[in-house]
């Protein structure tokens, strides 16, 4: 390199560092200075004077030692760099510009800093992310246990109100008639007092139906399961159902049949039934003089169902709140759980259909839903079925621990020309099953020492083949999959009629000879 | 004033010399002076460029220093666990100087100072604050403190 190049070099450097200079003895007292300092904001240093009081990063700096302070930055003046230098005893001071440094890292310093700070937000964010999304899963978990819980409880409370309720109805119904088998004098009431206790007890049996069907169906767990269903024999079971509600308070009940008398169809007939019940119960209940009708139309697989009252009508605000659960309009003074029709609905839809209510304030209601119900030529003969006592007589095993439902059971049964042994729980009725044979064993399930899934197990076990059928408050569809599991032949939820109990049994016991 | 990156240095020095707060971020680079009198005491404040993933604390900056600010985020507790890496910088520098430590941004929500995290990263013989540059609590407290300590 020749000569030339590193003065041309130092001298470009120099004119763009524009270094200042001075010097300090020992005490750091200002020797030397260099005439452009004040360009650095150090304009009233001279000679003499102590650096520290003027300058202030010289404050506590040890003169012997050399010191590199690539950027340093004053409340007055630009960002600058030193360089202590000492030198024989003596301080040199190099102060030069440093704001190009300044701004390239200064730039580049708060980028990567942002970033990081972007980057610790976002990691506190995905943490707490992940701590919700845990939290959520646990919520969900109980909300899962608490929903288990609450059908579990509904299914428990179902079994603590069915079993006495039968009870109460089926004296009742023993009281009415020795009643009616009594000569009394007029003015006796007897029969009304019982008349009433079984009304009342009747609806009280359908409010716990209703408040179960609601937990049913949140939980999913009612099934639609179509069987065929004769449509006069539906009507007209509705029909005597119903008629003493109407003529008691004093309205026409009117039925309408668009249908072959013996068309049957494949329908779930129970909850068909439910839902007719409760949309016809209403109409009578808001319904004080005039009529209700029930039409029934069966045409091309389709069943066309529609109830129109002459009542009260419902209000147009009114309309869309009366399909909500629990709501009940406030100044009819009606009583019920507001469950009916949000239940009715729900069933209906769950059953492929769909519920219109046109209604005129003041004038009256209508009602209607279809559902698909292919036509059967299965020629069932459901009267036949329905008949309230056996035509040859049965021996049937009772199995029950509830002493009054037994005593009732018994009664009844024998009036249909039963024979019937009562024992009370599954290890009894084992050893009565190795001592006698019978035709059919009535089952409890839920009884002290031996429940009834439990002892049919064992009988099925034992190679004992006589059929079961389980009389059950716990209506909860999941027994009905473990029945079947087990081989059970039939399933009856209490209250149990005799005449349940005589249809299940026709179609069961197969005759001897 | 030593610590890690955006956790209040500049803040506090502001805050204490100059009475003024701002909520932009603007880093500080090498080193800034600052001086303010307390009671009798002259203080040249060296708030110096915060510790961040590339470059450590450049120990020439805490030359000649009587006494140290620890300042770390109580929101960010990395910043506090940093206290150990740094302590050995200054320690080696300037040996057992005098320390107090602001654990700054006390006004934020998300406070995540536990005992546990005391209980590693600060040492004994250091005088702790919770402090805020924004509403000024403890800022004063915290510089007469290190005043104390160098003074006596
Ligand atoms: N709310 C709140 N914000 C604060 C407080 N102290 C600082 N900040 C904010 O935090 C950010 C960083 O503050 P600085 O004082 O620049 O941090 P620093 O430690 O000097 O950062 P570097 O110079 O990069 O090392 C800025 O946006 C400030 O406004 C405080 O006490 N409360
Ligand atoms: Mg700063």
């Amino acid at each position: 390199m020749p000569q030339s190049l590193p003065d041309n070099i130092n001298q470009t450097l120099m004119q763009r560092l524009n270094p200042a200079y001075l010097r300090l003895d020992a005490t750091m007292k200002v020797t030397q200075t260099s005439s452009n300092l004040s360009e650095y904001g150090f304009a009233d240093i001279t000679e003499g004077v102590d650096a520290t009081e003027h300058i202030d990063f010289l404050v506590g700096v040890d003169p012997a030692q050399a010191l590199s302070l690539p950027v340093v930055a004053s409340p007055n003046g630009h960002p600058v760099c030193i360089e202590l230098l000492p030198e024989q005893g003596d301080l040199n001071v190099i102060i030069a510009d440093a704001r190009e440094q300044f701004d390239l890292q200064q730039k580049l310093q708060q980028k990567a800093n942002e970033n990081q700070l972007l980057l610790e937000k976002q990691r506190t964010l995905l943490g707490e992310l992940h701590a919700a999304k845990a939290e959520l899963a646990r919520r969900n978990t109980e909300l899962e246990e608490a929903s288990r819980l609450q059908s579990s409880f509904l299914s428990g409370v179902s079994h603590e109100f069915r079993t006495p309720l039968t009870s109460i109805l089926g004296h009742n119904d023993l009281l009415r008639k020795s009643l009616a088998a009594e000569t009394r004098p007029k003015s006796d009431k007897k029969q009304i007092y019982t008349d009433a206790v079984r009304r009342a007890s009747q609806h009280l049996l359908s409010l716990v139906e209703n408040l179960l069907d609601h937990g049913k169906l949140d939980a999913g767990e009612i099934t639609i399961n179509p069987r065929p269903v004769q449509l006069s024999t539906l009507q007209n079971d509705l029909e005597m159902l119903l008629r003493p509600l109407a003529d008691a308070k004093q309205i026409d009940l009117l039925m309408q049949r668009q249908y072959p008398v013996d068309e049957s169809v494949y329908i779930d007939e129970s909850r068909v039934r439910q839902c007719l019940i409760n949309l016809a119960g209403n109409a009578i209940k808001f319904t004080d003089k005039g009529s209700v009708t029930i039409s029934m139309a069966h045409k091309d697989d389709e069943l066309q169902l529609r109830i129109l009252d002459t009542g009260i009508g419902i209000k147009k605000e009114d309309l869309a709140k009366i399909r909500q659960p629990f709501w009940q309009v406030a100044d009819t003074g009606k009583a019920g759980t507001g469950l009916g029709l949000s239940i009715t609905e729900r069933i209906i839809e769950l059953m492929g259909g769909e519920m219109t209510i046109q209604s005129e304030y003041g004038r009256g209601t209508e009602v209607s839903f279809s559902l698909n119900a292919p036509a059967t030529d299965a020629s069932i003969n459901l009267d036949q079925a329905r008949e309230a006592a056996f035509k040859d007589q049965v021996s049937i095993l009772l199995t029950e621990d509830d002493l009054d439902i037994a005593q009732l059971v018994v009664i009844l049964l024998e009036e249909a020309n039963a024979k019937v042994t009562h024992v009370e729980n599954g290890e009894l009725a084992l050893q009565a099953l190795q001592r006698d044979s019978f035709d059919l064993v009535l089952m409890d399930l839920n009884m002290p020492i031996m429940g009834g899934y439990e002892t049919i197990r064992r009988m099925r076990d034992d190679g004992n083949h006589t059929p079961v059928v389980i009389m059950t408050a716990s209506a909860l569809e999941a027994d009905m999959h473990k029945a079947q599991a087990l081989g059970c032949d039939g399933y009856l939820l209490k209250p149990v009629e005799v005449a349940d109990i005589v249809a299940i049994a026709d179609q069961i016991i197969v005759p001897l000879e | 004033m030593v610590g890690d990156f955006a956790v209040g240095k500049t803040s506090l020095t502001q805050k204490f010399v100059n009475n003024v707060f701002s909520d932009k971020y603007l880093t500080t680079v090498g080193v800034k002076i600052d001086t303010a009198d307390v009671s009798d005491t002259k203080l040249v404040v060296w708030d110096v460029a915060g510790r961040d993933a590339l470059s450590p604390i450049n120990a020439a900056y805490l030359a000649g220093a009587a006494g140290i600010v620890l300042v770390g985020d109580g929101t960010r507790p990395e910043t506090i666990k940093s206290f150990a890496e740094i302590w050995q910088t200054v320690s080696g520098k300037l040996g057992d100087v005098p320390v107090v430590v602001a654990l700054n941004k006390r006004d934020v929500d998300g406070w995540e100072v536990t005992d546990d995290l005391l209980q590693t990263s600060i040492q004994s013989s250091w005088a702790v604050f919770e402090t805020s540059a924004k509403d000024g609590s403890n800022v004063p407290e915290l510089f007469a403190a290190l005043v104390d300590r160098i003074n006596c």
